[in-house]
């Protein structure tokens, strides 16, 4: 192998060799724990680096490992597995300070830690896969890492929450395996190509086709919380912030509907999915979701619950942009993969904050708490923003991809869709914003911790300035070179107009 | 066109940006002030001006030119005074909690009016609109709150159509949604009907334009000065301004649809005589003049509708035209405001004159006080002379309300004499 082949491996190794290692660590190893993590995160970080400008200037990075015969384990980067790998590694960085501040002198760090770099290595997996089957592995070995987080807390609602979540995802993960399995009797290959490879198939196939696409969505369909498979993330979020964060932006949730993408543009194609007529089905159930999560969202006084269900409907824009399928459209769904993940990521960790700093668990309970920790909400503000589409917050950009996609596919019925969550969304955020800043602060927090003169820790508060900074400065740099919307624009290029 | 002035065009935004953060306004003296200098600057500044942003959104620009400059003018001379009135009122609790929202709405006004394109337009007018909300709800009363409710739905709603006129505009022009492209390009596409509703909808919500002015009267009602005095010039100017920016006006004839807009301008203004007659508090007349006078415009923006030709010859009013407008409305809820304030003074007392006084204890206070310390004497003469300067203020301003009914009149006679011309007009 050469150095290029070893680049994914050693993305992959950089989250999971410090993983291992922090598993036997000891609870009061506090500072080798903290450094583990970090080296491991800054190291993928730099790989990731290497491997953008590599892929930039036409590199090829694949690692191609037999696990059977005719069955290979394959990592390989390309544009759209680039894109959702640096935002991983992005976030998890980021999420690791959090977490780090969150958990100071809670129990069972090493095993929480242990099993968060596990998580990550799985997502990172996911994002290289190369083919249907490595794909599978890792989106297997994410269920089972994120599992003992979930229910990490160890209480009774903790326990029931994990349960659904191994339920559900199991469930899901079993659909996966019947239609990827069933799609290589008839193919003989699960390889993810540019625009599918399903394209020799005879008419024969069709209904078989039909029902593959059918099962790998409703097996992926369970992660992304499309509705009626979402019962697990409303529950989920009895979690500690930190693992709400890395399953609603970074990992769980994102996977799911980053494997529809693959699934759509990588193992049918766009032109072909449409052909067989399962995309149209398929938006009108991301359009489903959308507006169910929206609704169900408004009527939630729990915080963290409320932002479950608006992940619920944010989600599936991203589904809703590739089911369109349309080439401006495609960039809307792709780039909100990046634009969700920095505005949820904030939104949990300013929820995070206020439970851990003052015991808000409830939008009742914010009144006034914008002038006791007005850093927490100005990044709660920017984050609440972006979900309702204002500009110049990066949610704007996605819904105008999105927006002005479905009027050049010709669906016009799409812009009272995203209208409808437009409307939803402002009408359970701006609630919330006119709560913390305009009302006047009650005489007692539920359980207030003091932190000197500051509105609470550092590594709790830096994380959501910085993920709403981003989010702030990918929408206002949209057209910058580099910028997530540019690599959206160049995977939508290589799938709909490249030769 | 001048492209040395990057650094000012950049502070008019970003400096207000920077100083909404409360840890830096709390450590600048008159930060409300402050935040308009570089605007000043740039209205000094000779000659036209442009600042290319491609990196900015989906590539924007900032640009001033003679046409902009009269806007400029009147948002920094409209923004002056709310920022002076504010801080004669700085003793209220509620006046630092609200500069962050003041600054907030004056980033997003003056990037509108330097904005070149629609989406740049649009960005900052829903900064603009936000930002106002915080000033609408400050007072933080039932009132207020109920006035930021209306406000935000509107707002919404307002947001909503533009977007979908922005969606509409750059499907037709490929991307490119500078002011002149899009007039250009939807004046002909079988969409521009939508588009034209669209916006129409979207700056009408936006301006409180008649019959969707609900928002401008009770916020009226329930807003103090320094913020009453702002929605002549802001939300109602920038409301047709982008009207004028984004509709193609000269362009192309929709003469049913211009009939219809002019009928709800002569509508709108015969609302407003009516409910001037009918409801009329002295602290309702800036509702009825804004009502009016926006009256007023719809019908100026129904006639470029259906009669391009008229448009284009006068078109070069339309900017000096939305510049007096705001400047005339904030000046006239000002003087209403001052009039209501003197009014509602018991009797002379001098406590009460210093809170009222635009300068405030920054100013005449301060030396006040130290006179008062050490020197009684001067002290007692310098009261006294105060005291006679009030007697004379309070005695101008016992004359108000008679002028305001003599002024209500004649605008009104004005008006119908003017709508009158309008009428024969078309029909001859």
């Amino acid at each position: 192998m050469n150095w290029d082949a070893w680049i994914p491996l050693l993305v992959i190794a950089s989250s999971l060799l410090p993983g291992l290692i922090i598993f036997f660590l000891a609870e009061d190893r506090k500072r080798l724990r903290t450094t583990l993590n970090l080296a491991g995160a800054l190291v993928k970080l730099a790989l990731v680096c290497w491997m953008l400008w590599g892929v930039y200037h036409e590199h090829h990075y694949e690692t191609r490992l037999t696990l059977l015969p005719d069955l290979e384990l394959v990592l390989r980067a390309g544009p759209l597995s680039l894109l959702f790998l640096t935002l991983s590694t992005i976030l998890w960085l980021v999420t690791t300070v959090y977490a780090i501040g969150y958990l100071e002198d809670s129990p069972h760090r090493s095993r929480f830690f242990g099993f968060f770099s596990l998580c990550v290595t799985a997502t990172v997996g996911v994002a290289l896969s190369g083919n249907l089957i490595t794909f599978l592995l890792f989106y297997e070995l994410l269920t089972l890492s994120t599992y003992p987080l979930v229910v990490h807390r160890g209480t009774e609602v903790a326990r029931r929450a994990g349960q659904s979540y191994l339920v559900h995802t199991i469930f899901g993960g079993a659909l996966l395996l019947l239609g990827t399995v069933w799609l290589y009797t008839l193919t003989g290959t699960l390889e993810f190509t540019p625009r599918g490879f399903l394209n020799d198939l005879g008419e024969e196939h069709r209904p078989a086709l039909v029902i593959i696409f059918a099962l790998l969505i409703a097996g992926l369909g369970v992660k992304a919380a499309l509705v009626p498979l979402h019962g697990w993330l409303p529950q989920a979020m009895v979690a500690p912030a930190p693992v709400s964060a890395l399953l609603h932006a970074v990992a769980v949730v994102k996977a799911g509907a980053f494997g529809i993408v693959r699934v759509i543009y990588d193992v049918f194609g766009v032109d072909f999915a449409a052909g067989l007529g399962v995309t149209e089905p398929l938006a009108w159930l991301a359009a489903t979701t959308i507006i169910y999560g929206s609704l169900r969202a408004l009527f939630q006084d729990d915080l963290k619950r409320r932002l479950a269900f608006s992940t619920i409907s944010q989600v599936s824009y991203i589904t809703l942009g590739v089911a369109i399928a349309g080439p401006i459209a495609t960039i809307g769904g792709v780039v909100h993969l990046v634009h969700q993940g920095l505005m949820k990521i904030t939104l949990f960790f300013c929820a995070g904050n206020l439970a851990e700093t003052l015991g808000i668990h409830k939008v009742s309970e914010m009144s006034g708490v914008g002038r006791r920790m007005p850093w927490t909400m100005t990044a709660f503000t920017i984050g609440a923003f972006g979900m309702i589409g204002a500009p110049p917050v990066a949610g704007f950009i996605s819904k105008w991809y999105l927006g002005l996609g479905a009027l050049e596919a010709g669906q016009e019925w799409v812009i009272f869709v995203l209208a409808g969550s437009s409307l939803l969304n402002a009408a359970y955020f701006l609630p919330i914003l006119h709560r913390a800043w305009f009302q006047e602060p009650q005489d007692a927090w539920p359980e207030e911790h003091h932190f000197g003169n500051k509105e609470t820790a550092w590594a709790l508060l830096l994380p959501p300035l910085v993920t709403a900074l981003m989010a702030l400065g990918m929408g206002m740099l949209a057209s910058a070179p580099f910028s997530p919307l540019g690599w959206a624009q160049f995977i939508s290029q290589r799938e709909f107009y490249r030769p | 066109m001048n492209e040395d002035i990057y650094g000012i065009f950049l502070l008019i935004v970003v400096g207000p940006l920077l100083l909404a953060i409360p840890a830096l306004h709390s450590r600048v003296p008159w930060p409300r002030h402050l935040a308009i200098i570089p605007a000043l600057l740039l209205i000094v500044f000779p000659g036209d001006a442009s600042l290319a942003m491609p990196w900015f959104l989906f590539g924007t620009g900032f640009a001033v030119d003679g046409e902009v400059r009269w806007i400029l003018v009147m948002s920094v001379a409209v923004w002056l005074t709310a920022a002076t009135v504010a801080k004669s009122s700085r003793r209220n609790p509620a006046y630092d909690r609200a500069t962050p929202f003041f600054l907030l709405t004056l980033a997003g006004n003056l990037g509108a009016v330097l904005a070149t394109d629609l989406v740049g337009f649009f960005s900052f007018s829903t900064l603009m609109g936000y930002g106002f909300y915080g000033l609408v709800v400050h007072a933080g009363d039932a009132e207020a709150r109920r006035a930021g409710r209306l406000y935000l739905i509107f707002l919404i709603v307002a947001d909503l159509a533009l977007f979908e006129a922005l969606l509409l505009a750059a499907l037709t022009t490929g991307g490119n949604l500078q002011y002149v492209v899009v007039r250009q390009a939807m004046a002909g596409t079988s969409s521009s009907q939508l588009y034209l509703w669209m916006a129409l909808a979207g700056f009408a919500l936006k301006a409180g334009i008649w019959p969707v002015h609900l928002w401008l009267s009770t916020t009226f009602k329930s807003a103090p000065l320094s913020t009453t005095l702002l929605l002549g010039g802001v939300p109602v100017a920038m409301g047709l301004l982008g009207a004028v920016r984004w509709l193609p006006f000269g362009e192309i004839a929709f003469y049913v649809l211009g009939m219809v807009i002019m009928v709800m301008g002569v509508a709108a203004i015969l609302y407003a005589v009516l409910m001037f007659f009918m409801h009329a508090p002295l602290t309702m007349f800036p509702v009825w003049g804004t009502v009016a006078v926006t009256g007023l415009s719809v019908m100026a923006l129904g006639t470029g509708l259906a009669h391009p030709a008229v448009w284009r010859q006068y078109e070069y009013l339309t900017y000096p035209f939305i510049a007096s407008l705001g400047m005339f409305l904030a000046a006239l809820t000002f003087a209403i405001g001052r009039l209501q304030d003197k009014r509602q003074a018991p009797e002379v007392d001098l406590q009460r004159v210093e809170v009222l006084s635009p300068w405030g204890e920054g100013g005449m206070g301060v030396i006040e006080r130290w006179a008062e310390d050490r020197l009684l004497i001067l002290r007692s003469l310098w009261r006294d002379l105060r005291l006679k300067a009030v007697e004379q203020y309070q005695r101008i301003f016992d004359w108000g309300k008679p002028a305001v009914f003599i002024w209500g009149w004649s605008a009104t006679i004005t008006m119908f004499v003017f709508l009158g011309l309008v009428f024969a007009w078309l029909a001859g």
